[in-house]
């Protein structure tokens, strides 16, 4: 069992060989095609007459698309993973790496969803990183000044029961 | 005038010896192609965290200088001048950005005995301190907002001034620049406490907290002037540009001509940009600013001191290259054009591609690029920076590429923007792409309505969905599959690189349920 997992949703694609191409189930619907790799990262899909042509890249557990004008990041999820764990604990973390400009949380405070928490500074912008949702600001990890890398928790944020 | 058999002697010689780009990313390439056409060889400088950038791989030389931090690399005058020295080049080109509207730095660059491709130090103090500025303007015959640019800077001075000029106001740094601690009060209740926040962030980001007030206005569209002037008396014009589109003070889409000037408006607006030039004293290639509001009206905003990034939409309409002529004036020659010269065909836009995510409050994403296709056709250029491997870090300014399509009108400049904006492959790096998309395809943009606020009003239907059709994730799945299959039954070459796709193991075939 393998996924693949963009923003909220998560996909559960079926990949079956055929006789000119794959079978691939996902989300309900069934779709036949060939896929060939033109140059490295470069695909085309035929389908009867028609033909696509998509781009990828793979890092780490990430692959990265190009379909119809459009970039896409998909990642790898392996079975047993809960959907959203990692966002659903209410510790608003990192997202690029930067300098800590203002913090405007302190612990006790309640605060809304979408609400400025801190401002951290990175390419030369200031940029508001804002509550992923409403609660109590249980602890607040970083000072103004520090600088933080991704991932690296900031504040975290007890939910409304 | 030289005889007739020297000047053609003299015209194969190059303008310089050698030029060094004091910048990088995709400006200092644009800057490197124009000196490659004319002959001149070109020096690029690099941080750590550029060693093996696209700028240094097309320059002849480079020269480190110094570490990732633009602080001590690409802001270090010191380390900057130490490069010109040790390369031997003749001029220093700073791009936009950086040092470009850095006094001090072309004077240093002019102390050491080198030519700085932009106005002298004391054009860039004049225009860089908004009150004199704007003083200058209005003295100028240039129209500039109601508002107060005086020395009397007391907080009581300043609310009295402010409630003269009508709410709302704006409030702005005299030395600002970048929208920092810039502030709209539409209520003298909350006046207080905006100035004393404006005046904090201007101390803290620009050492200097003096303030200008300016009427605010409602749904202000930006349009700009770009000039030249050879500093013998010549100062021409090359028409103007729009900007409205913007995202936090940062400018997203621009098009040449303005969609909102009637024939005599842009007379007006142009010769007033000229106006402006020469009350500054101007040389070199400049842009000057105005905001346009509704009625008509132009005011003028501020001047900007050095070659801007939008500048491409000109080149596209009128075939100058701005840059060459930026070369041509700091080597002392007269402008070699008259405004009869200067005669705009069709219609030109510009997207800037920015390492952002509209889907995440437009956070910049950094990263490194694992693949890269840019548009081409006909009436499309791509200035860009980027490179298959090269690194987006958080030091710089996000701008990756721009895409200018140039057409014989505004709808086909339109049509084939929307086509090289869907044939723009970056991955690796979350980009604007689809924000951009939405932008050129919104029927508010199609019409030309457009104001600065024109990104807020119209955010939620510019914001991309995240996941693509079903369709893709099945090519998705089955392309994982085909790779893998093929990497492990050794069936002729693989062309994938082996290493983005080590990880690879996890995507089996026929395991299914």
């Amino acid at each position: 069992m393998r996924a693949l997992r963009c923003g909220d949703e998560r996909f559960e694609p079926v990949v079956k060989t055929t006789s000119d191409g794959y079978e691939v189930r996902v989300s309900g619907e069934a779709f036949s095609f060939s896929v060939d790799e033109e140059s490295a990262g470069v695909f085309v899909l035929r389908n009867g007459s028609r033909t696509v042509r998509f781009h990828l890249a793979r890092e780490g557990t990430t692959t990265h698309l190009f379909w119809d004008g459009a970039a896409y990041c998909l990642t790898d999820e392996r079975e047993g993973e809960r959907p959203g764990r990692r966002h659903d604990t209410g510790a608003l973390e990192a997202p690029m790496p930067g300098r800590v400009a203002a913090v405007k949380a302190e612990p006790g405070q309640r605060v809304a969803r979408g609400e400025e928490l801190l401002i951290v500074e990175a390419m030369k912008m200031e940029n508001a990183l804002r509550a992923p949702r409403a609660g109590v600001v249980r602890a607040v990890h970083v000072t103004p000044g520090e600088m933080v890398a991704p991932g690296r928790p900031l504040v975290e944020i007890e939910a409304d029961p | 005038m030289c005889p007739p058999g020297l000047c053609a002697e003299l015209l194969r010689v190059p303008l310089f010896r050698k030029v060094l780009i004091a910048n990088r990313g995709e400006i200092a390439v644009r800057i490197i192609r124009t000196c490659r056409a004319m002959g001149i060889p070109t020096v690029a400088v690099f941080s750590e965290a550029d060693r093996s950038a696209r700028h240094v791989v097309e320059a002849d030389e480079s020269f480190a200088i110094g570490p990732a931090e633009a602080l001590r690399s690409y802001l270090s005058i010191d380390a900057l001048i130490d490069a010109v020295r040790r390369s031997k080049a003749e001029a220093v080109h700073p791009g936009y950005g950086f040092l470009s509207q850095n006094a001090d730095f072309a004077d240093a660059v002019r102390d050491a005995g080198l030519v700085f491709i932009g106005p002298p130090g004391d054009v860039h103090r004049r225009m860089g301190d908004k009150r004199e500025a704007r003083r200058l303007m209005a003295q100028a015959g240039v129209p500039v907002l109601p508002g107060y640019d005086g020395d009397d800077q007391s907080d009581a001075r300043l609310l009295a001034e402010a409630k003269m000029v009508g709410w709302p106001v704006m409030l702005k740094p005299s030395r600002g620049g970048g929208g920092k601690g810039m502030r709209v009060v539409r209520r003298g209740e909350d006046f207080e406490s905006a100035l004393a926040a404006s005046r904090r962030e201007s101390k803290a980001a620009f050492g200097d907290d003096a303030m200008v007030i300016e009427r605010c206005l409602d749904r202000p569209r930006h349009v700009e002037v770009q000039i030249v002037a050879d500093g013998r008396g010549a100062i021409l014009h090359l028409g103007e540009r729009e900007c409205s589109v913007q995202r936090r003070h940062q400018k997203v889409v621009e098009e040449t001509p303005s969609p909102a000037l009637s024939e005599d408006q842009r007379a007006a607006l142009c010769e007033a940009g000229v106006a402006a030039a020469r009350a500054a004293d101007y040389v070199n290639a400049g842009t000057v600013e105005f905001l346009l509001a509704p009625d008509g009206t132009f005011s003028f905003l501020e001047m900007n001191t050095r070659l801007q990034v939008e500048h491409p939409v000109t080149e596209a309409v009128t075939g100058i290259d701005i840059v060459r002529l930026q070369l041509e004036v700091a080597a002392g020659r007269p402008l070699a054009l008259s405004p009869e010269d200067v005669a705009p065909r069709g219609h030109a836009l510009e997207c800037r591609l920015y390492a952002e995510d509209p889907g995440n409050d437009d956070l910049p994403s950094p990263g490194r690029i694992l693949h890269l296709e840019e548009p081409e056709g006909p009436g499309v250029r791509v200035d860009s920076g980027l490179a298959v491997g090269s690194e987006v870090t958080v030091h710089y300014d996000p701008l990756l590429a721009k895409i200018i399509t140039w057409g014989f009108d505004r709808r086909e400049a339109l049509e084939r923007m929307r086509e090289a904006l869907r044939r723009t492959v970056v991955l690796g790096v979350v980009t604007n792409l689809a924000r951009l998309q939405a932008v050129v395809g919104h029927p508010q943009f199609e019409a030309g309505a457009l104001h600065t606020g024109f990104i807020e009003e119209h955010l939620s239907e510019l914001t991309p969905s995240p996941c693509p059709p079903l369709e893709a994730v099945a090519a998705v799945a089955a392309s994982l599959a085909h790779v893998r299959r093929r990497g492990v039954g050794g069936r002729g070459p693989t062309r994938v690189a082996p290493d983005p796709w080590a990880s690879l193991g996890f995507w089996r075939l026929g395991d299914g349920p």
